[in-house]
């Protein structure tokens, strides 16, 4: 397997952000996974060497200006969710996809619960179960990306 | 099973640059260090537009694919001619539907207002069409984002309405865009007046559905389910008189000390794109000199001191 460039890295990030630039609206906008960290999350399992702990922040960062949000709230759960992504990476890579998607789903939903502790205490209202819909979308659309033929994890991994 | 990711084994095995655990330090420190500046202090407004405007361009990519099948919808379904004259009409007949609302509630309140101020002066309203462009990123706070900045003079506490009423208030200005918080959210409230009696009251929004309030109001308030709540305007940013709500609950249990009050708001702010901007023009209202040069007793209930008073006069009329 050839050593990854960071071209498509920083290419799928921007893809990523475009789409959660996306005018989203109504069922879709609670329905709406959360594209950018997903991408983060699966650099930083895949090479940790280009998409680090500093990448998730920096996207955190980029998070909070388009939100709007308390600013360094996304920041903060990028930052520990990608931590703790990087520490269990290497142990990781010897999960297969279903226990690699349980890893995910748990933490999308403790980046979520990041910021919606941020949220409480930056005097937000306390949400429904609607709150962490988007985690489970965002792990389906994870298993789709890596059950479907045309992603390149699927090629890597059948060479 | 095929392994999901295989991770790279080309990146040297001991040096990976600074530990996982000091970069999190790190990052986590920045993070609260921006948390607290913004929540505390308020430097980061500045670096926000500043932003907000570089990704301007991406904004439209983003929004180019919906544009792109309204368009197409658009040119199918009509000629581009009528489409265009359409739009134009419709801006109008926005902009003529506001100021009819703002008349047949005026009309209303004309009698009440010369009984209690003399003359109220209602100059008009310098209001702009905008556009949505998005309903916010986050689907729990109630905002939506509108296609005016502050490039085109645009600023913070306009009022925003529909043809119907209400939507909200203008609360971030950006360059080339502005964030709208609706009526509905927790933080916003507005000075309203119940428009059969003219009882006034502060509708706050309840954040988790799309309803408002009325809190500290007592028990034996004269509020019936249907009552139509507007603007009282005593606040200086929402034009007076524009329709607000429609009372859908009222509970008045002796146990608790206040009444339970719930209005549905007006304006469907699902159902459009375009909306209105208006603000009030700067005029000096001395209220206090007003008072002292009218020694009326019923002057005072109608100053705008007495903001959540409930002007217990009225009562006795209805």
């Amino acid at each position: 397997m050839a050593t990854i460039s960071s071209k498509p890295v920083y290419l799928s990030l921007l893809l990523a952000l475009l789409c959660q630039l996306l005018p989203w609206s109504g069922i879709s906008l609670i329905l709406r996974p959360e594209f950018l960290l997903l991408t983060i999350l699966y650099w930083t399992l895949r090479a940790p060497h280009l998409c680090n702990i500093g990448t998730a922040w920096f996207a955190g960062i980029l998070m909070d200006l388009i939100s709007g949000g308390l600013f360094g709230q996304f920041a903060l759960a990028y930052t520990l969710t990608s931590y703790i992504a990087v520490t269990y990476q290497r142990r990781l890579a010897l999960f297969d996809i279903w226990q690699q998607a349980g890893y995910v789903f748990l933490l999308l939903l403790l980046a979520q619960l990041t910021t919606l502790i941020m949220k409480v205490f930056a005097g937000g209202e306390l949400f429904g179960w609607q709150y962490f819909l988007p985690s489970i979308t965002g792990i389906l659309l994870w298993l789709f990306m890596m059950l479907s033929p045309f992603t390149i994890v699927s090629h890597s991994s059948r060479n | 099973m095929p392994r999901a990711i295989e991770h790279q084994h080309h990146t040297g095995f001991f040096v990976r640059g600074p530990s996982p655990a000091a970069r999190l330090l790190l990052f986590s420190l920045l993070s609260l260090v921006l948390l607290a500046t913004d929540a505390k202090l308020n430097y980061l407004t500045e670096v926000r537009q500043g932003f907000l405007a570089l990704a301007h361009p991406l904004q439209l990519i983003a929004n180019a694919p919906r544009n792109l099948i309204q368009n197409v919808g658009a040119y199918f379904h009509t000629q581009t001619s009528v489409v265009h004259e359409n739009s134009v009409l419709r801006s109008q007949a926005l902009k003529h539907a506001a100021e009819l609302q703002r008349y047949k509630t005026l009309e209303v309140e004309n009698e009440r207002l010369r009984k209690l101020l003399g003359a109220a002066q209602l100059s008009s309203q310098p209001a702009r069409l905008a556009e949505i462009l998005h309903m916010g990123r986050d689907p729990f706070t109630h905002k939506v984002v509108v296609n005016l900045g502050s490039r085109q003079n645009i600023v913070a506490g306009q009022a925003v309405i529909d043809e119907v009423a209400i939507i909200g208030q203008v609360t971030r200005v950006y360059p080339f865009s502005s964030e709208v918080t609706l009526i509905t959210d927790k933080g916003l409230s507005v000075p309203v007046l119940v428009e059969r009696n003219g009882l006034r009251a502060i509708a706050f929004g309840r954040g988790h559905d799309a309803m408002i309030e009325l809190p500290s109001l007592p028990t034996n308030v004269d509020i019936r389910v249907g009552d139509k709540l507007i603007t009282s305007g005593i606040d200086g940013i929402y034009p007076t008189g524009l329709a607000v709500a429609e009372v859908t609950h009222v509970d008045t249990n002796t146990d608790t000390p206040f009444a339970h009050i719930i209005a549905k708001p007006l304006a469907g702010i699902e159902n459009h794109k375009q909306l209105l901007l208006v603000s009030i023009p700067k005029v000096d209202r001395p209220a206090d000199s007003n008072t002292l040069q009218n020694p009326d007793p019923q002057q005072n209930v109608a100053s705008p001191r007495n903001k959540k008073a409930v002007t217990p006069k009225r009562h006795g009329n209805n």
